[in-house]
């Protein structure tokens, strides 16, 4: 399972990696360091990848089968 | 007959009147479930109303053609100019790259000693009383004085800053015009002093944000002296009314809802979730205004360029759409972090996590020290209209 974080949609709320503090990060403005990204979640940590996911409220994170090629 | 504005009913319902407490959620609530959208007609330009939380979201990512050149659906007119708020796409991005170092997590966090420190000797202050109007003896002077430490300046001056600023604001919500504009030369003139003292004694820019207003560059030129004034007085603006009046209404909760308050003191842990549902479910800016930059349509709404929206705020947080029982504290409710009582897209509150980390600190000090208060019997409540704040709270405690 994957991670996506649309860097187009995120604005910085910093709730994602309040809530996933073992998959995401912040970075220096605040936002998720790993913004624009799509990362492969570790085993484990799908139930915060989802948490992460229902925490953001620009809808900004998507939890995905498969890494998408135009991610 | 019900009459129209483009298939959309009116609402003649003006929100800028005080109200008894809650008073404005319930008119909210009952539009949002009469009608999708209203042509509220009580404004010279009138405003299309969104309502549903799923709306209102979207109208807050629509940055790009509905613009902040109206930023309140209820004021549409330019009065004082806000920085970054009056600015739009890219300039107002590279202005919020320059602010949000100061506001992320990370330097919140920096702040937490004193912010604890400060909010003990006010707490203390009052302890012994066994009495105070919460709003004006506490909530307000709690986020002035850490206003006044994130500009680097020093706590004391809230006593004379204080006065001030709540003049200015009483200007805005109809209060003496000739007053307020005093007020406001006060505060520029204290404002200017003190950039004055830190363009003579520049401290680390990472850490102290008059000295990187004084220092940044956009686009190779530094910002105005007008602008940083303007940047400062929107800080102000911003950030103290809104903290005042969140702990208004989570106090008169707390009051009144002696499970919730006893679970607080029981579980301190508790303190940031309660924080984030009480965001969500007393929101004070009730609205934020946009306006129409295209002719366009939303979802079968046919709108013009010049129109004014409102993205209901209050409408949204309270859509049981989006969360179901919408009147009920839920400690630990599901996708509470979605609200958007902090707005959403690129202007959403700057300040956001300091709002959150002065509820939770005056929260945990307060209940530490004071687990048991009433609101004063026969007390009735009034919320203002416009942006929600409640005018008095007296609280009595036993000593």
């Amino acid at each position: 399972m994957y991670i996506a974080i649309d860097a187009g949609r995120c604005m910085g709320h910093g709730r994602c990696y309040a809530v996933a503090e073992d998959l995401l990060s912040d970075d220096e403005q605040g936002y998720v360091a790993q913004c624009g990204q799509t990362l492969q979640i570790p085993e484990g940590l799908l139930g915060q990848a989802r948490d992460a996911a229902d925490a953001c409220p620009e809808g900004a994170i998507s939890i995905l089968e498969h890494a998408r090629a135009d991610a | 007959m019900t009459e129209t504005e483009r298939g959309c009913p009116y609402s003649h319902v003006d929100f800028g009147l005080d109200t008894e407490i809650y008073g404005h959620y319930a008119l909210l609530d009952g539009h949002r479930e009469e009608s999708r959208f209203h042509f509220n007609d009580t404004t010279r330009r009138g405003f299309y109303m969104l309502q549903r939380y799923d709306d209102v979201l979207e109208g807050f990512q629509r940055h790009e053609t509905w613009t902040t050149h109206v930023r309140s659906a209820l004021n549409p007119e330019p009065g004082t100019a806000l920085l970054p708020q009056d600015l739009n796409g890219e300039a107002h991005a590279k202005l919020r790259r320059v602010l949000n170092p100061f506001f992320a997590p990370a330097a919140v966090k920096r702040m937490t000693p004193m912010a604890h420190e400060r909010c003990v000797e006010l707490i203390e202050e009052l302890r012994p009383k066994g009495s105070c109007d919460f709003v004006a003896e506490f909530a307000i002077r709690y986020p002035t004085d850490l206003f006044l430490a994130l500009l680097g300046l020093p706590v004391s001056d809230g006593e004379f800053f204080l006065p001030w600023s709540e003049t200015l604001f009483a200007g805005f919500f109809g209060g003496d015009p000739a007053a307020a504009a005093a007020a406001k030369a006060n505060i520029i003139a204290y404002f200017t002093e003190a950039v004055r003292e830190r363009r003579a004694n520049l401290r680390d820019p990472r850490e102290d944000m008059v000295s990187r207003l004084v220092e940044a560059r956009i686009d190779g030129e530094p910002i105005s002296e007008q602008d940083i004034l303007t940047i400062c007085m929107t800080l102000m603006l911003a950030g103290l009314d809104t903290t005042r009046s969140a702990l208004g209404y989570i106090y008169t909760h707390l009051a009144r809802h002696e499970e919730d308050r006893r679970a607080i003191v029981a579980d301190p842990g508790l303190i940031p979730a309660a924080v984030e549902e009480f965001v969500r479910l007393y929101p004070l800016v009730i609205q934020a205004g946009r306006e129409v930059q295209e002719d366009g349509e939303f979802h079968g709404l046919d709108l013009r360029r010049g129109d004014v929206m409102w993205l209901g705020i209050g409408s949204a947080n309270r859509d049981p759409r989006k969360f179901p029982e919408p009147d009920r504290f839920v400690l630990g409710r599901k996708g509470v972090n979605q609200h958007l009582a902090f707005g959403a897209g690129p202007h959403r509150c700057l300040g956001m996590h300091l709002a959150r980390l002065e509820l939770a600190v005056v929260l945990k000090e307060w209940h530490e020290r004071i687990p048991d208060y009433r609101i004063k019997e026969g007390t009735t409540l009034v919320e203002r209209g416009g942006q929600l704040t409640l005018k008095t709270l007296p609280l009595e405690w036993e000593v």
